[in-house]
């Protein structure tokens, strides 16, 4: 029983241990933001590392997505006799909730655990060491320009999820189903106002953040854990990590924003 | 870290003092190349050189390559010890024409 | 303490304490690197000399203790400060830790790009003549991952020296290198002393490279300094744990018998 609470209170600490350099790291991202020189180029390669090459998986799982949306939404609607909510149904979920939550996830498995990955390697590489010894600042050079990336590219993919799950939602609809296609495209022109447009929005700019940095910690502070001095496995054991806790972290605060908007 | 360009006969004398180093090169390398875009002949003293860091010496290296393409002479005059060990650390003392007095350097031209 | 006014310290360590949880790593270590010559900090592993070389190169913070690079006191430097000093510093780490995104050439030239308003040929130039003195120049293209081990040491040392620094740190040099390749780069080592004027040190436990280098020896064990000394007085040395260091004693034979019985059964003594 104490051994227990003993288990919990090691649990606690470590978290909120981790917590706190998260958001420190937070912090020394935006501090050295405002302070040139800045990294045009470097952000660059890093909205197409974690934005372009994500581009078809967004696509792929956007289309499958709106489908299955589709299918879902019109044998409901076909019990109450309301089948021109179809568009309607299938706009305002995406936009409001599916875009942004399913963006994220995709971009934390593809993007999220590489740079956990990276940044872990070349922390017990003294990789980060070397930076530091050359007076380049690891921050401003590592993470900072991942942070931004991801706060431009998330909401950049999570429109084009958008896009093509609506897409995949009017084709199952409409091609598929019959759907009077006027009462589709009304019904989703009527019922998304811009309070939806701008909750989607801000919730994957908050997810683009939350993910990068999340993920940025996990590598970047790897020598402060267990999995420092593990090598190899430590890496493969904070990605993980890295994986699993930004996905709680995109689930948690899409309830919070959602609750704090509406 | 001064550097005067005196024209002399035939030649130009780029006279260089105090320490060459990645403040200054910049500035070195500018002064060089004009000289040689101008065509004239460029000899530089670095007697007074007490120390030259490696910017420095690259400064020299492009500016001894460009002279050597517009086939202009280009010469070292009075290369100080410590200077001197930094070239031959990097092989370069056989590549730059070195001189110990200018009236050498010009009747060469 | 010979060295009083002629040659000037570029690094003056005093009473650094150094815990690592509820173990001390360093004990009070005091220890002063004369300019312009090559100290070699060797002792044994686990002695605490990487412990000592993180706490020099300001990565690690010291539990107590005072460390002067160059004039500038480490604890309390502010960041810029620590910056100016760090450019003044190159450091080749153990494992060369270049950024594997970068080949040779870009791994060299990123502190000029990201310090300097060189010209790119300047650049192109300084690189060269780098990549030459450690005899990788035919290698400049190629990625880091392509590097044998000796290849990647003197890749790391271009690095260290690119922005011709007055202090060159070097973490154990001959580390996983064959004889020859590390007899190389000890030469290397001292050319770059003779010719570059730096101040080098040189953490290792080799002690074929200690002794061909060093112009001073500080041998550490256990967290302290045991002795420094030149590499004659080291080796005349009566201390017990720098003679076992040096010659390697062999483990001993005799052993109490029921003790080792005990330790082989896994029974605490």
């Amino acid at each position: 029983m104490l051994k227990m609470l003993e288990n919990i209170g090691a649990y606690t600490l470590t978290g909120l241990e981790q917590t706190g350099r998260t958001l420190n790291l937070l912090l020394l991202v935006l501090w050295e933001l405002v302070q040139p020189p800045y990294r045009f180029y470097t952000i660059v390669r890093q909205i197409y590392f974690i934005g372009g090459r994500s581009l078809s998986l967004i696509v792929i799982s956007g289309i499958t997505i709106g489908m299955v949306l589709g299918l879902q939404f019109y044998s409901i609607l076909e019990r109450f006799g309301s089948v021109n909510l179809l568009g309607a149904g299938v706009a305002l979920s995406v936009i409001r909730e599916l875009g942004p939550v399913m963006t994220a996830l995709m971009v934390v498995g593809r993007a999220g655990s590489a740079i956990t990955a990276e940044l872990g390697i070349m922390r017990i590489t003294e990789q980060v060491d070397a930076l530091e010894c050359m007076a380049i600042s690891p921050n401003k050079y590592l993470v900072a320009p991942k942070v931004i990336a991801g706060m431009i590219s998330v909401p950049l993919l999570t429109a084009v999820f958008d896009f093509v799950a609506l897409f995949g939602g009017y084709f199952v609809g409409v091609v598929m189903f019959g759907v009077a296609e006027g009462s589709y495209m009304n019904g989703m022109i009527d019922a998304v106002e811009w309070e939806d447009v701008r909750l989607g929005l801000i919730k994957s700019i908050i997810f683009g953040v939350l993910i990068t940095l999340i993920c940025c910690a996990k590598g970047f502070y790897m020598h402060l854990t267990k999995a420092g001095s593990q090598g190899a496995e430590g890496v493969s054991f904070i990605t993980t990590d890295a994986v699993v806790l930004s996905s709680i972290a995109v689930l948690f605060s899409d309830f919070l924003i959602g609750a704090i908007f509406s | 870290m001064e550097c005067s360009i005196k024209p002399e006969a035939g030649y130009d004398l780029l006279q260089l003092s105090g320490e060459v180093d990645m403040h200054f090169s910049p500035e070195l390398r500018e002064t060089i190349l004009d000289k040689i875009k101008d065509g004239s002949p460029l000899l530089i003293d670095m007697g007074n050189v007490s120390y030259i860091d490696s910017s420095g010496i690259a400064s020299l290296v492009e500016g001894y390559q460009t002279a050597k393409t517009a086939n202009l002479p280009f010469g070292l005059l009075n290369i100080s010890g410590a200077a001197m060990q930094v070239l031959t650390l990097t092989r370069l003392d056989k590549i730059f024409s070195l001189y110990t007095n200018a009236e050498q350097f010009r009747q060469e031209l | 303490m010979t060295d009083t006014s002629a040659v000037e310290n570029a690094i003056t360590i005093r009473d650094l304490v150094v815990d690592y949880g509820t173990r001390r790593i360093l004990d009070g270590v005091n220890l002063t690197i004369p300019s312009g010559q090559i100290m070699v900090i060797m002792g044994g592993s686990g002695a605490g000399k990487s412990t000592l070389l993180r706490c020099i190169l300001g990565l690690k913070k010291p539990t107590s203790g005072s460390i002067n690079i160059l004039g500038t006191e480490v604890n309390g430097a502010s960041t810029r400060q620590m910056q100016a000093l760090r450019k003044q510093m190159g450091v080749a780490f153990q494992g060369g830790a270049l950024f594997s995104s970068m080949s040779v050439a870009e791994n060299i030239q990123l502190p000029l790009r990201e310090h300097t308003r060189l010209d790119d040929s300047t650049i192109e130039i300084m690189t060269r003549i780098k990549l030459d003195m450690v005899n990788m120049l035919p290698h400049e293209h190629l990625m880091p991952a392509e590097l044998s081990g000796g290849m990647t040491k003197r890749t790391a040392l271009a690095r260290a020296i690119i922005m011709d620094p007055k202090l060159l740190f070097f973490d154990e040099p001959s580390s996983g290198l064959d004889p020859s390749t590390s007899a190389e780069l000890d030469d290397l080592i001292i050319l770059l002393k003779n010719s570059m004027r730096m101040t080098i040190i040189v953490v290792t436990h080799e002690l074929d490279s200690v002794f061909k280098i060093a112009d001073h020896i500080a041998v550490i064990g256990e967290g302290r300094i045991l002795e420094t000394g030149t590499p004659e007085q080291i080796k005349m040395s009566t201390n017990v744990e720098i003679q076992d260091l040096l010659h390697r004693k062999p483990r001993e034979n005799v052993v109490d018998a029921d003790a080792h019985l005990r330790r082989l059964v896994g029974e605490e003594e």
